[in-house]
């Protein structure tokens, strides 16, 4: 790989570690699985291309309404699971489902191309410096604050109740937790997380497309599996961190996969790839070593 | 205080597996009292218990608590103003959090919780110190998960986290069942003496009637729904586990089944 493509990788590992400290605050903090962001991710692309080429907003003020827009669509989420009691997998699909129909309204069409519009990296080229280096280290500061602001809100109170809401739900009411809106706000958080990482993904990437979204899930979730079997995840400082190395890693593991032209894999391939490289992680983490895929039986 | 009016509670209404699990209970529980609760399996004591936490709605029937009707509160609401001890240790603790964080949300169990840190200033030598007391050595490990104790210990921390904050009822559902002898007697040594410290309104569930006769100074029985024996004073100190079983057979006038009762 060359310097270039490892740069890239990267970029797009940055944004999504983002998607994995969403991945993080609902599957590991809330026991939520949420399955919104597979529709959150192109939400917050499509809001944030729109306002920037159809309304020609301020693209900082534009990729901040599109994570507030996923915060609404996590929140419908949660408010479904809490409220009518709604499967949270399903309310999580039915959300998704919707959102991809308003994706397409929001655009007026499939895609959304940000030709000729200042992005938030244009406003990085007062820095003198080519895109390719600047964007990635821009990001990763991005992600840092996120990570940092994430680690400081699960030490406050609050975030403390919503630790225990998702891991002692009959603890956390015992202790006056109100159960319920810690999922509101903590499935809305993630999902705004997300949707700010699919508009920064559509800026970095150069158009928004209302199919952006098939994967994301499981984008996240493997980040967060890879990151925690291979790194000390022992307090919320060092889970996140491993969030957003296992976001990097699996990045490169898919850029590597593509690029070894021995084994065969083409660019249409990717969705296969993540699906074996977390299946391979799943059985890691359960078993703890490599040899016992191949193990028969199960010795658990 | 904590004041019951005529609760009737049916588990799957409607269904060929309803359950009417209390009949119309009265109680009345004077602040500052020790009430201890005995029945057998399904009398309905835990019933009675999660009525007044407001885990079980009821289908009739009040619940106040320091004057204040609090019949269609929610869990959480409630917890302002009572705390809990669970039966199993993992319940009462939060093991994903530190014994520090555990005692943190303990606090904002009646003081409101925000976006300022949870672990203030001042909380850790509080906790230090009544961890101190238990004599296991926890004031030195505030930051280990709680998951990482014994049950025995996350029982004794979980009783210190009820006694956290200025809650006057502190409910317990035979929070000492799961536990070994020792540590249960140990464990039931440091709810009474936390009960008289802190004046505190207490009720206590339990499946032992040596228990229940030698722990605060009120006992009741359930049989099927409904209290069938009440006493306080000296008509209670003179009694003996024996004597309660002979006082329950004529009063319900059939054998006891359960053979747990006679246990402990």
């Amino acid at each position: 790989m060359s310097l270039y493509e490892i740069l890239g990788t990267l970029e797009t590992g940055f944004i999504f570690g983002i998607v994995a400290l969403g991945a993080f605050l609902t599957f590991r903090i809330l026991d939520f699985p949420d399955l919104t962001v597979e529709g959150s991710f192109p939400l917050g692309a499509a809001v944030a291309a729109t306002l920037m080429v159809a309304a020609g907003w301020n693209p900082w003020i534009a990729t901040i309404c599109a994570g507030l827009a996923g915060f609404v669509a996590g929140f419908i989420t949660a408010f479904l699971n809490v409220r009518f009691k709604i499967l949270h997998i399903l309310a999580g699909i039915l959300v998704a489902i919707s959102l991809y129909s308003i994706n397409l309204k929001i655009m007026s069409g499939p895609n959304k191309p940000l030709l000729r519009v200042d992005t938030v990296f244009t406003y990085l080229d007062v820095f003198g410096i080519s895109g390719y280096i600047i964007n990635p280290i821009f990001l990763g500061i991005v992600i840092l604050l996120i990570k940092l602001l994430l680690d400081a809100f699960l030490a406050t109170g609050y975030g403390i109740s919503m630790r225990a809401a998702g891991s002692n739900p009959a603890m956390a009411e015992a202790n006056g937790v109100n159960v319920g809106n810690m999922k509101l706000v903590g499935v809305g958080v993630a999902n705004a997380l997300t949707a700010l990482a699919g508009a920064l993904f559509a800026q970095s990437f150069g158009a928004a497309d209302a199919y952006m979204g098939i994967g994301v899930i499981i984008i996240g979730l493997a980040s967060v599996i890879v990151g925690m079997s291979i790194m000390p995840s022992g307090t919320i400082f060092l889970a996140t961190i491993a969030c957003i190395v296992g976001a990097i890693l699996y990045r490169l593991a898919v850029a590597l996969a593509l690029n070894a032209d021995f084994i065969g894999f083409q660019a249409s391939d990717v969705q296969l790839v993540t699906a074996l490289l977390v299946i391979i992680a799943l059985i890691l983490q359960q078993s703890g070593n490599v040899r016992s895929i191949f193990r028969r039986g199960n010795k658990r | 205080m904590i004041r019951l009016k005529d609760i009737h509670v049916t588990f799957n209404k409607g269904t060929p597996l309803e359950t009417r699990a209390l009949r119309g209970v009265d109680l009345e529980v004077p602040e500052g009292q020790f009430l201890t609760i005995i029945g057998s399996n399904g009398a309905g004591k835990s019933t009675c218990l999660n009525v007044i936490a407001g885990l079980t709605k009821v289908e009739s029937g009040s619940t106040e608590i320091d004057d204040k009707i609090v019949t269609g509160w929610p869990v959480h609401k409630r917890s302002r103003m009572l705390s809990r001890v669970f039966q199993d240790p993992k319940m009462g603790t939060c093991e994903d959090l530190s014994i520090i964080e555990n005692f943190a949300l303990a606090h904002g169990r009646t003081s409101p919780r925000g976006l300022r840190f949870a672990v203030a200033s001042g909380m850790r030598e509080e906790a230090a110190e009544r961890l101190k007391v238990l004599g296991l050595g926890l004031e030195n490990r505030l930051d280990d998960k709680v998951g990482l104790l014994s049950g025995g210990q996350r029982q004794a921390v979980s009783l210190l986290m009820a006694a956290t904050g200025d809650t006057k009822v502190l409910l317990l559902d035979e929070h000492t069942a799961a536990l070994d002898p020792k540590t249960a007697e140990f464990v039931l040594d440091l709810t009474k003496n936390i009960v008289s410290t802190l004046k505190l309104t207490a009720v206590m569930v339990t499946h032992s009637m040596a228990q229940a006769l030698h722990t605060g100074e009120r006992t009741i029985m359930f049989h099927r729904g409904r209290i069938v024996f009440d006493a306080a004073g000296e008509a209670r100190d003179k009694l003996e586990v024996g004597d309660l079983l002979e006082l329950f057979k004529r009063e319900q006038g059939e054998e006891l089944a359960d053979d747990s009762l006679l246990l402990g």
